[in-house]
């Protein structure tokens, strides 16, 4: 990988930098992520403030994170981390990322635990879900393809909410049967393209 | 040191292989960690997974904190602990190796039909997502705001998430506070 060092270099001014600051500067990140979009935090703190990486190899992760699974803020996290150190660079960044929300989120639910009975703190977190739900079906529908040009396509994502979401089929056969079908249909017209 | 393996053992097989299913994000993986927690394993009550959704939501970092929270609650500490070394390391082990080959693959045909050919997968499975909590959640008020979330953020997609938040509990809050 050529562009490494070039990134390293005018990203950190040749500095490399040390395994704790990678800690310390995702746990800054984890802790400071809100709303589950980690990967338009990541873009603020790392790139933009920290020079890390810059845009070009930024925008390189997000494609790759888009194509494979996982969270795209903690593909991110891996990438950015292994281009400053290595694997020791990626597992630092990913250990300081997850620590701080980890230890955050369970001592949230120990605490609610301990109220649980009271009919207001129920109500307070049926309104934080009601408004997380509001989030998620923004996202998701934003995400729909629209145009009739791609029927196929929005069939795909209505059989997708239909089966896993209504019926709550499981996710993984269902995943297993559809990903063919649509990595066919965007091959076949790619080729149609060209 | 951990008490129950078995649990811990559950936990690594639920969450492992989704790690490897979360196409397009974490969120795709809500509705099926809602089947398996609440359908398949019992691991919490419909009421108490849409309880630990909300928390997960009203805390910082990655979305996925939820699998830490089923953890937590099927095996305390180690159980968090396992679930999220579970549902984060397979796929970013992924991650890891082929962004070492990425250079040799950016630009071939596969790689943009990949991306192409799953995001509509991907929007459906997190759309889904949405629909699963809100079954288990069931109230009519949920779904009420929920609805009126969603047009809000479509309508101002860069609204201040803290503040929705804050605000939506807040108003549920002092409905229950009032005796409604």
């Amino acid at each position: 990988m050529t562009d490494t060092s070039g990134a390293k270099a005018s990203a950190s001014g040749g500095e490399q930098v040390s395994l704790p600051a990678i800690v310390g500067g995702f746990f800054q990140l984890g802790v400071t992520s809100f709303g589950g979009n980690t990967a338009a935090w990541l873009y603020r703190a790392i790139v933009l403030r920290r020079r890390w990486i810059d845009d070009r190899a930024f925008l390189a992760g997000v494609a790759l994170s888009r194509v494979l699974p996982g969270s795209a803020g903690v593909n991110l996290t891996v990438q950015v981390g292994q281009r400053l150190r290595g694997g020791r660079g990626a597992l630092a960044a990913v250990v300081g990322l997850l620590s701080g929300p980890l230890v955050i989120v369970v001592a949230l639910a120990a605490a609610f635990a301990r109220i649980a009975g009271s009919n207001v703190a129920h109500a307070v977190l049926h309104g934080i879900a009601a408004a997380a739900i509001g989030l998620t079906f923004a996202t998701g529908l934003v995400l729909v393809p629209r145009s009739t040009a791609q029927l196929g396509e929005m069939m795909l994502a209505a059989v997708t909410v239909l089966t896993v979401g209504v019926l709550r089929w499981p996710m993984l056969p269902v995943v297993l049967c559809l990903a063919p079908i649509g990595i066919g249909l965007a091959f076949l017209r790619q080729r149609g393209r060209s | 040191m951990p008490d129950d393996w078995r649990a811990l053992f559950a936990l690594v097989a639920v969450f492992g292989p989704l790690s490897l299913f979360s196409i397009g994000g974490g969120a795709s993986l809500l509705a099926e960690i809602a089947h398996q927690a609440v359908d398949v394993h019992h691991w919490t009550s419909d009421r108490e997974f849409a309880d630990l959704f909300a928390i997960s939501r009203a805390a910082p970092g990655p979305g996925t904190m939820l699998s830490a929270l089923i953890g937590w609650k099927v095996a305390g500490w180690w159980g968090a602990l396992t679930a999220t070394v579970a549902l984060y390391l397979p796929s970013s082990l992924l991650i890891f190796g082929a962004a070492r080959l990425w250079g040799r693959w950016r630009g071939s045909p596969w790689h943009s039909a990949i991306e192409h050919g799953l995001a509509p997968i991907a929007a459906g499975l997190v759309l889904a997502g949405g629909v699963a909590v809100l079954q288990v959640s069931g109230e009519p008020a949920i779904w009420a705001a929920a609805i009126v979330a969603t047009g809000l953020l479509l309508r101002w997609p860069r609204f201040n998430l803290l503040a929705l938040f804050a605000a939506s509990g807040t108003i549920f809050g002092v409905a229950a506070a009032l005796g409604h």
